[in-house]
């Protein structure tokens, strides 16, 4: 943002005592290449600017958008939203804006649209489908980089800067033969830790186990080995529909009146940590609080619910920050070998698809297995199996660990719209007994 | 703006850039939002302007976009797409190629009948604070919200082959929910249901009758709460057209969106168990099952001209009498499959790269009214109001919820179900079609919703669809 620009922001908040405003600037930019069938399907370069505003008088509010903003569209708007905020209705539940003024340091990010050029990825992708070529197996994917920056300015003294240049990798190998997939995933600020051998090296160690033959198995309950992208999905949607601060408001959740309580298993702790190193940091929250570490479940104790500024005012609850987006939960005493090899029969379930709660509530959720599912015979994975459908409620899934692998594996994930905003989680493997398989697909 | 995207067109056109096309785009976006009956927000996103330039360079499309409208903006953007196609080609080994269309001039202006851009804003206000009002006045709503979004854009399409054309469209998408709980449970219910977009102006707003609406969720949603649940195995199931738009959507809409044949899509929104060799000859549905893509439904959310790659809008046949016939397709897939071009792709905004999304999505009338195939229905459940929805991979395996069932005996409604959850395989489910009502029932239910692609796209689109109903479903899941 130019500094006229800026000042002018903080001109129109010195002028105008009696509102109150949010400004949140930002410049975003992505390089996205897209592939299949071992190929190039479109690279795509994008580039907006916009400027977001919310401007607040007593419990009455107002929110527009100007992309490309100029010092004249700013002042336009700015002033025909002064006279509209005023004909609104007011919200009673609204007592003020953010106010946490507390700064993170400064980190300095590379813009890894820079750092990885088009060139670099067509290299690696062309080494990539070299290797799965003779397996009879081609990728699939998206290879991108975000550059974005965000400078946050409100009334109650709020100057912060967020900057993000992540990367995004991921990669399906797809059998020519029978469409049998396999999946890896990278996802960093750090261009320098993409390795494409280690890639290559996962990728081929889960095709050689996806060259087996496709069973299918009836629906019923089952022992299951949920890989950690798989666990850190299920404990992500509990986490924002049942531990969040506008589910306790919306009568959403049973976790009212449960903080401090043994909810689950002493097994189970999950972090919400912005800092861990394992993982995409955040120095803040999207309300420009500090986002710092904030414990959800300690030892299955109920710790947190996750508080923005809206809903700490409105239930009368401490503003925390946490958003859910960095998870990272306990590793346990197990060796991933260890906890396929004490399995008799059972299942081991790599990515998930298209899940969605039937009543958030209780936690009760429907989806599919996808990427990989396995049969375990024996303490061995001897067979692909076709995509499942499971209908379980979340909370039994965690009641019902057994087995904590003690090592935490890191996985990207993307909310894909807007503008692709990239987070990480750390998990390890988990064992899970009675998992309700409700149904097979029938297909791969 | 019209000659800045002609300018573009005309230095694209040259011997080395085999294809290229230019959009612009300004949209309007209002959201108004009340929460248990306060208004938490009012958003605006007016005149928002982009530009997107593709190219086909060497076999290989290259894309970029841009919101800023400046020369230097623009000369960046078009050799950014030029680079894109250039270095992707490097990584390409079987090349885009389709045959050329003749050009279409074309102009199109929608005007409804109430503007909410220009309407009282006011008078706006009070009209969804009123209902909001009304939801919060029982004590076992817990939750409630009203909400709408009103939707403008103006787009010129441009392409080397000669095509030029303008539009401009307007949407709303309307909606109230309540949440009723006896503190232990809580059960919802919304009015128009999740496929309650419209393509129009706030005359749109009015016809969904919302205030007539109100306390009839409030006492469907409190009734849940001491509702039964489905004890059968497998039922006969009457689908609602909200509900039903959903189920066309997800088991037939996206499975013949034929990117996916080719394994575009595999790496988010997933495959297909369609394949090429299916065409002409699947029985996909029963022969009461008529599916088919129209563009020129000018009622229609999916309404265009020409599509974002110059196609003219038209009707492609999909499932025939029960066969599969035909696919939504781009040009370069339409080749790939031997077909003519179905006019299917399409961005949501200029700086997006079109991909094949549905239009106007329907299943062709039948004959009778809803209540004369109850009358006919010995027994089973009238399902609607989507809850859940699921599908997977290679949409083939689907589950869904709806947020209330009516029971029926003896062609008679004689109570209510909660959670009706319903499981099905596609193919099998849409076989078991044994009647569709009337074009007394048939209607273009439309989403803003329809997400796809990465980075990801959301767009508008509409179903035309009369209830139906579907034999020996299975209705016992439970988690």
């Amino acid at each position: 943002m130019q500094d006229t620009f800026k000042e002018k922001l903080l001109e129109i908040i010195d002028k105008n005592p009696s509102f109150k405003f949010l400004f949140a600037y930002s410049d975003w930019e992505t390089d996205f290449l897209r592939f299949y069938r071992s190929q190039t399907n479109y690279n795509i370069s994008k580039r907006a600017t916009a400027l977001n505003t919310t401007i607040y008088k007593g419990k009455k509010s107002l929110s527009f958008s100007i992309t490309n903003p100029t010092i004249e569209s700013l002042l336009e708007k700015v002033e025909e939203a002064m006279i509209t905020v005023d004909a609104l209705p007011e919200d009673p539940d609204f007592v003020d804006i953010e106010k946490d003024t507390r700064k993170a340091e400064e980190r300095i990010k590379t813009n890894n649209i820079e750092q990885m050029s088009l060139e670099k990825k067509i290299s690696y992708l062309t080494k990539l489908a070299d290797a799965v070529e003779p397996y009879k197996f081609k990728i699939y994917g998206t290879f991108i980089c975000n550059y974005e920056y965000t400078h946050l300015i409100t009334s109650n003294g709020l100057d912060k800067i967020m900057r993000f240049s992540p990367i995004y990798f991921e990669a399906k190998a797809v059998s020519d033969i029978n469409q049998v997939t396999v999946l890896e995933a990278f996802g960093s600020e750090n261009a320098e830790s993409f390795d494409i051998d280690c890639i290559i090296k996962s990728l081929i160690s889960k095709i050689i186990n996806a060259q087996s033959d496709v069973v299918d198995v009836d629906p019923g309950e089952y022992e299951v080995i949920l890989a950690p992208r798989c666990i850190g999905e299920y404990i992500s949607y509990y986490t924002w529909s049942s531990c969040s601060a506008s589910s306790l408001d919306h009568k959403n959740t049973l976790l009212e009146g449960k903080l401090g309580e043994q909810i689950f298993p002493a097994n189970f702790t999950l972090i919400d940590d912005p800092k861990n190193p394992m993982i995409v940091n955040f120095d803040y929250n999207g309300e420009g609080h500090l986002y710092e570490k904030t414990p959800i479940f300690e030892n299955g104790v109920f710790k947190n619910f996750l508080v923005d500024s809206y809903y700490a005012n409105k239930l009368n609850m401490s503003e925390n920050g946490a958003q859910g987006v960095c998870l990272v939960m306990n590793t346990g005493d197990k060796e991933l070998e260890e906890m396929i090899k004490s399995t008799k029969k059972g299942l081991f379930i790599s990515s998930l698809h298209y899940m969605n709660f039937i009543n958030p509530k209780e936690s009760s959720i429907t989806g599919l297995t996808r990427d990989g599912t396995f049969l375990i015979e024996d303490g061995k994975l001897t067979k692909v199996v076709n995509n499942l459908r499971f209908t379980v409620k979340i909370s039994d899934i965690i009641n019902n660990i057994t087995e904590i692998e003690n090592k935490a594996h890191t996985f990207p994930q993307s909310d894909n719209y807007g503008q692709f905003s990239i987070n990480s989680f750390s998990m390890p493997h988990v064992k899970v007994k009675a998992f309700n398989i409700s149904s097979s697909t029938k297909t791969v | 703006m019209k000659k800045l995207v002609q300018d573009i067109i005309t230095k694209l056109s040259i011997p080395s850039i085999t294809f290229a096309d230019v959009r612009f785009t300004t949209t309007d976006d209002e959201s108004i939002y009340f929460e248990k009956g306060n208004l938490r927000y009012k958003d605006a996103s007016l005149d928002s302007k982009s530009l997107g330039i593709r190219v086909l360079i060497n076999g290989c499309w290259g894309f970029a976009g841009t919101t800023d409208l400046s020369k230097k903006s623009i000369d960046y953007t078009m050799l950014k797409a030029i680079s894109n196609a250039k270095h992707g080609s490097l990584f390409k080994r079987e090349k885009v190629a389709f045959k050329a269309i003749d050009p279409t001039i074309a102009s199109y202006m929608y005007t409804p009948k109430e503007n909410p851009f220009i309407m009282d804003s006011d008078e706006k206000i009070a009209y969804f604070a009123n209902i909001a009002a009304k939801l919060t006045k029982n004590e076992k709503i817990v939750y409630s919200n009203v909400s709408a979004s009103f939707y403008r854009q103006y787009k010129i399409y441009a392409n080397t082959e000669g095509t030029f054309t303008d539009s401009l469209v307007y949407d709303v998408l309307p909606s109230m929910m309540v949440m009723a709980s006896d503190g232990r449970q809580n059960y919802s219910r919304k009015w128009p249901g999740d496929m309650n977009a419209r393509r129009g102006g706030f005359e749109k707003v009015r016809a969904f009758e919302f205030e007539k609406n109100t306390d009839r969720i409030i006492k469907e949603a409190i009734d849940l709460l001491s509702a039964p649940s489905i004890e059968e195995e497998r039922a006969d199931l009457i689908i609602g057209a909200s509900h039903l738009a959903l189920q066309l959507h997800e088991s037939v809409g996206h499975a013949t969106e034929a990117d996916r044949i080719f394994g575009m899509e595999i790496s988010y929104a997933g495959k297909t168990f369609v394949k090429p060799t299916m065409l002409g000859n699947f029985q996909y549905g029963s022969e009461l099952v008529n599916i088919y893509s129209d563009s020129t439904l000018e009622n229609g959310l999916g309404f265009h001209l020409v599509d974002d790659e110059g196609v003219p809008a038209r009707r492609a046949d999909i499932v025939k009498n029960g066969i599969l016939q035909d696919q939504q397709t781009s040009r370069e897939i339409a080749q790939m499959l031997g077909l003519k071009p179905s006019s299917n792709m399409l961005a949501t905004h200029a700086d997006e790269i079109p991909l094949v999304r549905m239009t106007n999505f329907c299943l062709g009338a039948g004959k009778g009214s809803l209540c004369e195939l109850i009358k006919n229905t010995e027994k089973g459940y009238f399902v609607d109001f989507t809850k859940t929805w699921s599908i997977d991979d290679n949409r083939y395996n689907f589950q869904f919820t709806t947020e209330i069932g009516w029971k029926i005996k003896d062609g008679e409604i004689v109570g209510i179900v909660k959670e009706p959850t319903y499981f099905g395989i596609t193919p099998e489910f849409w076989n078991s079609c044994d009647a569709i009502c009337g074009e007394e029932e048939w209607d273009l239910h439309g989403t803003f919703h329809c997400g796809k692609g990465e980075p990801g796209q959301v767009k508008h689109l509409s179903h035309g669809v009369a209830p139906a109903r579907f034999r020996n479903v299975v209705v016992n899941v439970k988690a």
